[in-house]
This record gives structure tokens, sequence and C-alpha cells, in this order.
């Protein structure tokens, strides 16, 4: 029988899930990275992973942990692979487990679980305030094993330039560049898997990582794979501004009793510890009694830019709220939530145990991403397969806290045996793609680079990547009106005709990290344009999608799935409809019980 | 990693024999002679008692290849190759256990020198008959003098940062708390040896036995 | 006008692996809450010198700029830390950027630290599970237990605790402390300690943990407070004890 060989792109935790995956099944993997893979961006992944285990006994289950998805989702998810999803959760906690993820234990010796936003229930493992880091250097290692056993070759420091897309319209392989010598290089292969992973750096700043640039979906995208629910991208309530990076602080610190409040009076220039209770707002508290600091990410994202711009409320006038641990006994913090804890101390100076953080929402994750099928994460090309937060199919229009986790693994998980399903059915493998399709798509990028590092342009990339990110958070986040839409998409437009003078400063031939930036960026703003116009042809409210001249969900008019095309050079925007064949719809409110 | 003839864990016993032979029977002999030696601080008799008694010790020549000459070889030989392949940086990183190690190096290089001089003088020159009078002439050259106070010093700072190092690379103190006591014992050792040693060659120097009143 | 504040970096640059390093100095504008990524970000922006002569971008590492990825670490004002956390404001100007010198230079402040990761397969530096298929819940563990081993399992791999290490250098090929200290985490987990032995054998090959010296410079340089002496005192008693044990009565 002919032997397979599986790429994935992409060694967060979904691509190593199907390196994994697909090393089991005994077909040798190549496994592309940008950096070593245990710096991916899954280790800034904080407060913990979902699975209805029901150890505390509160009678939780996993059609409950399905219920709070997809209506913590606003029901545009579709309902067959979220409820297979939650069935799968406490099957891949069991799994972690047994790879040594040191998950915090009750004095049983069983797994601890704490609450997480978006539902009233225990749900959420955690290793300290460093779960993704924990979870992805368990699969790490579990990669280095296969790796060391020779199943798997690691391809790190080189980044996905396209697709090798055959006459048949038949994925081949890739074309990467490696990030040192710069040269550009096709690998064969009979599927490919990507889990590339967020988008953040279309925000200019988020709490993202630096690699989370969207260029391999944005590639993909433009060589014919369709993307979905562009739209829909999540503005985490809590995070530490700063210039380089909004650095999250996890839902975990509320999970485990934080509030939010802003001082009654914004003049207010006392200490926040001297600010006696009465003479405080607990605004999420007030206004969601049920939920409290626990209400979905949407919500207390919107919640917090009204008490700033509408009520005026913010600390001192300025953007920022307080999110005060201070009353939770040190040694707990210290045991549940130090990883966050020090991040803040380390960057600001200012211990939380003693002084409340001041906070502010920062963009964070895309629930939209590569469309892929409700069955086997493949995507509309043959041969592509994708999972994880690079792709569309778990959260619906909001996703909730602790839930990103649990989709990577599961969809890495799904995507390894289907790919290497597909690739033993093919009846002629990439072995027997010619050599021409290869090259072709070979000279098609090295042509790009070249167009890119000769010119004697004007623009500087990073001055067009400031400019792209100020413009997508100023009318792409958190509240968005039309006319600011249509100035979004006029303003990027601008910025990709400047793209198109663009200066190098940098034209060496040796780890010229310039250049790929410089690639990255062109990608990155088609994919803005795919999210801003996607916004703006929503017109309704829906999850973390809100348009104050159309404040309600609204049904009839768009249950349906956003999915955009690339034809001719051209965004083209369709439409499909929505699974809801589980749960029926019903109003999201979480100001009272649902 | 390069492929070796020997089993792969020889350069690993080698290193831990090195350690070892430190603290037994480097350290301990080293116990012994200062322990000795100090009969100079009661008086010339007592100290030309001892001397005699440890000379006539049976298997003398035996006991002193396999407890003092071989180990001190080894240990002093392999402990020059360790230095040569480590790379101080203490001015980088001017920390307290990154000082010891740099002083290590050198005082271990130092106690070297001296105790291999010490022994060509007391052991060598006087055919192993060394007397209070032997040491005493010796002392009467102030640059003889002055490397004894040097070597005597050496050798129990020496001595008391191996006894630190030992406890913690041994993992016999494992904990911060452990390791930081492990550190104390070392100083008490390193401080009280170096007073000892200085006090035993005042003694000869000056002839000056502060216990004489026992035998008086 | 008082003149704007400004922050002075200098830089050792190098073109690449093979080629000789030499030092830029660069003038930018202070800004509150600067850290040195920020510095690097506007010297991409407008890469000039600060006698005004046109240069390139630096080339460095980095990813999650909230020291969780282990990707920025470079030696700032001479010593091992991480980029991102290294604030402008704490410290002393010019603020001198180097790569790390125990790892081979890539380009400019990016080094190439596979060595470690190399390392990690060298002590089977993994959990062996049978597969990934539903075999039930994972072994149970002691709170008290998971506590121990939970700082020891935030290692980002930077490298810093090499970089410090004298017993590190072209002669010496020690493994290091990080290592070590993970090969400590694997063999306290229920299933990893079933194969304890194994590791704690790579330990024992050339270059292993006999090369620490106990400078203990690791444990004051590592960015993740990992208690990397205890580490190192702990593997090197259960080594010795294999040995012995191993020898004694097989």
């Amino acid at each position: 029988m002919r032997q397979p060989r599986i790429i994935v792109v992409g060694g967060g935790l979904a691509g190593l899930m199907a390196t994994i995956r697909v090393a089991e099944a005994g077909v040798p993997v190549d496994l592309f990275s940008i950096v070593p893979v245990k710096r991916s961006h899954s280790v800034c992944a904080q407060g913990g992973i979902n699975a209805a285990k029901n150890q505390k006994g509160e009678g939780d289950t996993t059609w409950k942990h399905f219920d709070d998805t997809i209506y913590g989702g606003d029901f545009l998810a579709n309902q067959s692979l979220v409820k297979r999803m939650c069935e799968a959760a406490p099957g891949i906690i069991d799994l972690l487990d047994r790879m040594g993820v040191m998950f915090n234990r009750t004095p049983e010796g069983l797994l601890d679980y704490r609450r997480f936003g978006g539902t009233l229930y225990h749900r959420t493992a955690f290793a300290g305030a460093t779960t993704g880091q924990q979870l992805l250097y368990a699969l790490d290692e579990q990669v280095r094993r296969h790796e060391a056993e020779d199943r798997v070759k690691k391809y790190e420091g080189q980044t996905f330039l396209s697709a090798v897309i055959d006459e048949g319209g038949v994925c081949r392989g890739i074309c990467a560049m490696d990030l040192r010598s710069m040269e550009v290089k096709t690998y064969p292969a009979d599927a490919v898997i990507f889990c590339t992973g967020g988008i953040g750096a279309i925000f200019g700043r988020s709490t993202n990582s630096v690699v989370c640039t969207g260029s391999a979906q944005s590639a993909l995208f433009q060589q014919g794979v369709d993307y979905a629910n562009g739209e829909f991208i999540q503005v985490h309530p809590t995070a530490i501004p700063g210039e380089d990076k909004l650095r999250l602080m996890s839902e975990s610190a509320r999970g485990e009793g934080g509030r939010v409040w802003v001082p009654k009076n914004p003049a207010d220039t006392r200490a926040a510890q001297s600010i006696p209770d009465g003479e405080r707002f607990y605004f999420l508290e007030e206004w969601y009694p049920k939920y409290g600091n626990l209400v979905p990410r949407d919500i207390a994202t919107r919640a917090i830019h009204r008490i700033v711009y509408q009520e005026k409320l913010g600390i001192r006038g300025q953007a920022a709220v307080y999110l005060d641990v201070t009353h939770i006994p040190k040694e707990t913090l210290d045991r549940k939530l130090e990883g966050i804890l020090e991040i803040y101390e380390k960057f600001l100076g200012v211990d939380p145990r003693v002084e409340p953080m001041k906070v502010f929402p920062a963009m964070h994750y895309t629930m939209g991403g590569i469309w892929v099928n409700a069955e086997d994460q493949a995507t509309n090309v043959s041969g592509i397969y994708a999972a994880g937060e690079c792709e569309y199919q778990y959260h619906g229009a909001n996703r909730l806290g602790a839930n990103s986790l649990v989709s990577c693994i599961f969809g890495g998980g799904l995507a390894g045996p289907a790919a290497v399903k597909y690739a033993r059915n093919l009846e002629k493998g990439a072995e027997s793609t010619s050599a021409s399709v290869y090259e072709n798509e070979r000279k098609r990028q090295e042509e790009k680079n070249q167009a890119l590092i000769l010119p004697d342009g004007t623009e500087n990339p990073v001055a067009i990547w400031r400019e792209l990110g100020e413009v997508m958070t100023e009318h792409v986040t958190v509240t968005r009106i039309n006319k600011d839409l249509e100035a979004a998409d006029v303003k990027i437009r601008e910025l990709q005709e400047r793209y198109g003078r663009i200066n190098l400063s940098d034209r060496t031939k040796w780890s010229n990290q310039t250049l790929n930036f410089a690639r990255e960026l062109g990608n990155m703003l088609i994919l803005a344009r795919v999210i801003t116009l996607g916004a703006l042809q929503r017109d309704e409210s829906r999850g973390a999608h809100y348009k104050p001249d159309f404040p309600e969900r609204d049904d009839a008019n768009w249950l349906k799935t956003t999915r955009a095309k690339w034809l001719n050079g051209e965004i083209h925007l369709s439409y499909e409809a929505v699974d809801i064949s589980q749960i029926p719809l019903r109003a999201r409110r979480y100001d009272a019980a649902k | 990693m390069s492929a070796t003839a020997t089993r792969p864990e020889t350069d690993y016993l080698l290193r831990k024999l090195h350690s070892l032979t430190g603290i037994i029977p480097v350290g301990a002999f080293l116990v012994e002679h200062f322990w000795s030696n100090s009969y100079a601080l009661v008086s010339q008799a007592q100290y030309d008692a001892k001397s005699q008694e440890l000379q006539t010790i049976p298997f003398r020549i035996f006991v002193e290849w396999a407890f003092i000459f071989l180990p001190m070889l080894y240990h002093g030989g392999y402990g020059i190759y360790i230095w040569l392949r480590g790379k101080a940086n203490v001015s980088a990183y001017p920390w307290v256990g990154n000082w010891l190690y740099t002083t290590q190096r050198y005082t271990g290089l130092i106690a070297f020198a001296y105790i291999g001089w010490h022994l060509y003088t007391e052991r060598w020159l006087t055919h192993g008959r060394s007397t209070y009078a032997d040491v005493e002439n010796l002392l009467r050259n102030p640059y003889a003098l002055a490397f004894m106070f040097v070597g005597v010093v050496a050798s129990s700072f020496h001595l008391g940062v191996g006894i630190w190092n030992f406890l913690c690379k041994w993992g016999l103190a494992a904990t911060v708390k452990a390791q930081r006591a492990a550190g104390a014992l070392g100083a008490v050792v390193g401080f009280t040896f170096s007073l000892v040693g200085v006090l035993i060659v005042c003694s000869f120097w000056l002839n000056w036995h502060p216990f004489d009143f026992y035998v008086k | 006008m008082a003149e704007a504040k400004q922050v002075i970096v200098r830089i050792k640059r190098q073109a690449g692996p093979k080629v000789a390093p030499y030092w830029e100095e660069f003038a930018l504008p202070w800004r509150p809450a600067m850290n040195v990524i920020i510095c690097l970000r506007d010297i991409a922006e407008n890469p000039v010198t600060r006698d005004g002569k046109k240069t390139t971008p630096i080339s460095y590492d980095s990813n999650c700029l909230e020291e969780v990825c282990g990707s920025c670490a470079m030696l700032i004002n001479g010593r091992a830390r991480m980029a991102c956390s290294a604030l402008v404001d704490k410290l002393e100007q010019p603020i001198r950027l180097e790569p790390f010198s125990k790892f081979p230079v890539v380009r400019d402040l990016a080094v190439d630290r596979q060595f470690m990761f190399e390392s990690l397969k060298r002590v089977n530096g993994w959990i062996p599970i049978d597969g990934t298929y539903d075999l039930g819940e994972g072994p149970r563990m002691a709170p008290e237990i998971q506590e121990k081993a939970y700082p020891l399992s935030r290692c980002i791999s930077c490298g810093s605790c090499l970089e410090v290490c004298p017993q590190v250098n072209d002669n010496n090929q020690f493994i290091g402390a990080a290592i070590v200290s993970q090969v400590r985490l694997f063999n306290m987990h229920p299933t990893g300690a079933m194969h304890a032995k194994e590791r704690i054998q790579a330990l024992m090959e050339p270059g292993g943990i006999q090369d620490c010296a106990n400078a203990q410079n690791c444990v004051k340089a590592c960015p993740k407070d990992i208690p990397l002496t205890e580490s190192l005192a702990e593997m090197n008693r259960q080594a010795w004890k294999q040995a012995l044990v191993g020898w004694l009565i097989g």
C-alpha cells in the first residue's frame, strides 16, 4: 500500500494534537511552525479548559456544557459538532491528565474545577493560571517522543507561504520559506492540516502573540479556501493596557471571586483600597445579578465600554476599571492565580494582591476563521483541513471562556485521522503530481518576494501595520456603526495601495524578518477587509457583533453563517444556514435565569 | 555528545569520585592533620610525641599512599581538569554562589601547590621524620612563613566551600533551607580551620604555646 | 521647552553566524512604560542610528510578550533577561543589548537554542502514554505533589540558566539546569516514575548532571523562579543512588 505523507502547519495545541493523531495512525508527519513549537501562542491561555465532569456534584452534564456553549455563542454555531465536542471534553481532560499536565488537585487527589464565564457550574479544570502553557507542553512532549522515534519531522523556523494546488484543485503540499536562509521551497503532501491560530496582529495590539497574524488563513483564502464568520471578533473584557501588547488578565481572576468595579465618583483620587465599599459601583453584579462578574465576555466588555464611554465612570476619567482580587486570601491567590498576578506585577510593578488591578477590554480571539465542514474539519478544497482558532466551527458569535483549549484539542484530534483517511483513500498521491506544479508555485512565491524586496518605495511596513491596527480597533471591535465600517474599508484599501509602494529597510538574504513581516502584512490587509465587510453586511447584534443601530438579534434575516469567497481577486460574501437541530432558539439574556 | 569507547557514565563516576575524595579521605585527613599539629599549641615535646606516634603507625607507607597521596593527587589533578572545562563569569554575575565557584578554583590550586611543597619539605626532605625543630627552622624563612599562612587559609576555605558543595551536589541538602544550613556549616568549618591553622603556624613562628599550662 | 527625554540603546549586531559583530547606537523618544521590545519596534519603524545613518531593523526573537513563551531572552546590560519584561525605566542607560553568548547567533539578537530541545529528547522528556484513545482517568495525585511539580512545569526553555552557568561553554556541553529540572518533573509523575531510571541514566552521560558545579547562578537568573538548585540536588541524589544501587545489587 502507498504510504501517504501529511503536513501539519502550526504547532500550537491544535497542530500538536493533529500531529500526534496522525503519527499514531502510523503516517509520517512534517510539522511546520514559525517558532519552535514550544513557543506557540497556546502558552498564553491562562484560565483553564472546560469539561462537564460534574466533579463538584452540581448536576453538570455534557448537554449543559453544550447548551451553555450554543447559548453563549448566540446560536450561530452549528450544533452537531459542538455537541460532539462537549461530549468528548471529559475524555480530553483524562487524556491530558494521563500526559502529565499538572492540573490543580482536590484533597482527594482528583482534578479541581473552577467557575468560568457564561456558566453556573464548576466546569473548568486548570493548572494554576497557566493552563494553556501546561497543555501545550504536554502535547509538545508527546510530539517530541514521536519525533525521537522518527514518526514526526519538525520544520521549525519556517513560514507557510501558500498551498500547492494542482490543476484539479486538489492540495498536494505547501510552499514555505525558511526564516533563516530565506529559501523558498515546496514540500509535497497528500493532505495538509492548518492550525495557524489567531489573527490578533490585524488589530495592532491585542492579547495575541506576535506570530498571530492570520497570514496563513489569508493566503489560503486567496487560493480559494473559504473564510467564515470573520466579523465575529472577541474582545476580552480584562486586559492590561500596554504599548506593545494588551496582556490578558484571565477570566479565572473572576472565576476565583474577583470583582469588577469603578468608584461611584470618577473624580475620586483616593487609592482604590481606601475607597469604602459603599462608594464603589460593582456594575456587573448590579446589572447581571445571576451571573455577576461571570457574564460572558461580550457582555462584560460592552458593560465596561458603557461605564467608560457613556456613563463616564472610568477610573479618574481614564479608559480603565478595577479588577479586584484583594479580598481573596493570599494563599488561594498564590495557589490558583499566581501566573497571571505575576504578569501584572512584573509589567506594572504593582502587587495585585494588595492593590486592585486596572484593566480594559482588548481584542482577544476570532470566532470566525477558515470554513470547515460539520463532520471532520475539511475545508472546501480537497486535501486541506483546518483546526483550532484558525477555523470557525465551534464558538458561534461569542466564545465562552475555557472553551478554546477544548476546541483546539478536539478539532486537532478530529482533523488528524480525517486527513489520514483522506490521504489513504487517494487514488493518486502527491508522488504522481507533476514536478511543474510545485515548481510553478515556488516561482510564484519567489516572485512575490522579489516584488517586495526590489522597489525603492517610500512606505514603511511597520507604519502601515500600526495604522491598520488603529482603524480596526477603533471601528471593528466592540461597537460597530455602518458608516464607520465603510470608512474603515476605505482606509484599508488606502493602506493596500500604499502597501504597493512598500520600502523594505532590509534587503539582505539572511534571516530577514522585515521581508517576512511585509509578506504577512499583505495578507493581513486582505483578511482585515473580510472582517470589516462581514461586519458591515450583518445588520443585527449577535454575540460579540454589536451594532447600536441594530441592537437586537435578528434570526429571521441573520441566523446564517457568513461565508467569504475569493473570486477573481475580490471578496464575495455569501451566506448559509446554521444547524439548529438540537437546541431551539431562545433569547440570550444574562440579567435573568435563562 | 561524542561516542566513547568507555561506559557512558565513566565521566559521571570520575566526577563523583572527585567530589567524594575531597571529603573522604582528603577532607578527613585535613581534620586529622590540623588536630595532630595543634599539639604544637601545647608544647614542643607534646608535638614531637604526637608526630612520632603518627610516624610509626603500622603499614605507614601503604596508609599514606592509599589514604593521602593518591586521593590528593586525584582530587587535585581532576580538579584542574574540571577548572579547565569551566569558564568563570563572576564579573558579569557577581553573586555569592558564583564568587564561591571562582574562589574554589583558585584556593584549590593554591592548596594543591602548597600541599605539594609542604610534603616536599616535611615528608620528603626529612624522610618522614619531621620534628618540631624542622618546622621551626623552615619558618625562619619569611617566604616559607607567608606561604604557610596562605596555604592553611586556602586549604581551610577550600574545605569549607567543599563541604557546602558536597552536601548540595549529593542531594543531602536538597531544599533551599537545607542548602542555606549547609552553607552556614561550610562557613563555620572554613573559618574555624583558618583560625586554628593560623594559630598553629603562629605557634611555630613565635614559639608560642598557649596550652602549655597543661604540662607545666 | 526642555529637550524631549530620550532612550539610548546600544546594540551588538551581527549579520550572520560567521561574521564579525559590531555595535550600533540608537536614540529613541522616551514614553511611559517602555520595554526593550518597544525599543526594538521603534527601531524597525525608523531604522536610523543615533548619528543619522540608515541601517536595517534588528533581528530578534519574540512572541508572547508576557514572559511565557521564552523567545525574547537576550543580554540586557550584560545580564540574561527577557526583553519583554525589561522595563526601560528600570534600566541604566545606555541600554546595552547583546545576543546570548552560549548559543550560536543567527542574526543580531536572535540565537539558536535547538540544543535545549535536543537535550529534552536525550532525557526522554515525556510521559510515555500508551495512546491518545480513551483509557480512562489519569493517576490520582496528592495536591502536595502537584504543588511541588507545578512550578517546575512552568519552565519556558528560555536558556537563561545555561547562559549564566559557568559550566556551559565551548569546552563543556553541560545539559543545563532547566533540563535536569524537567527530568525531576517527569520523575515525579506517577506514570513518569515508571521510567525514571532511563531518564536518570541519560543524566549520567557526558554533559550530564555531574557537570553542575554548584555556582547556583541558574536559580538567580531564572525568570520563572523555578527552584533549579533544589532540582539539581534532588536529581543528584537520585543519580548516585541509582548508580550505587545498580552496581551493588543490580
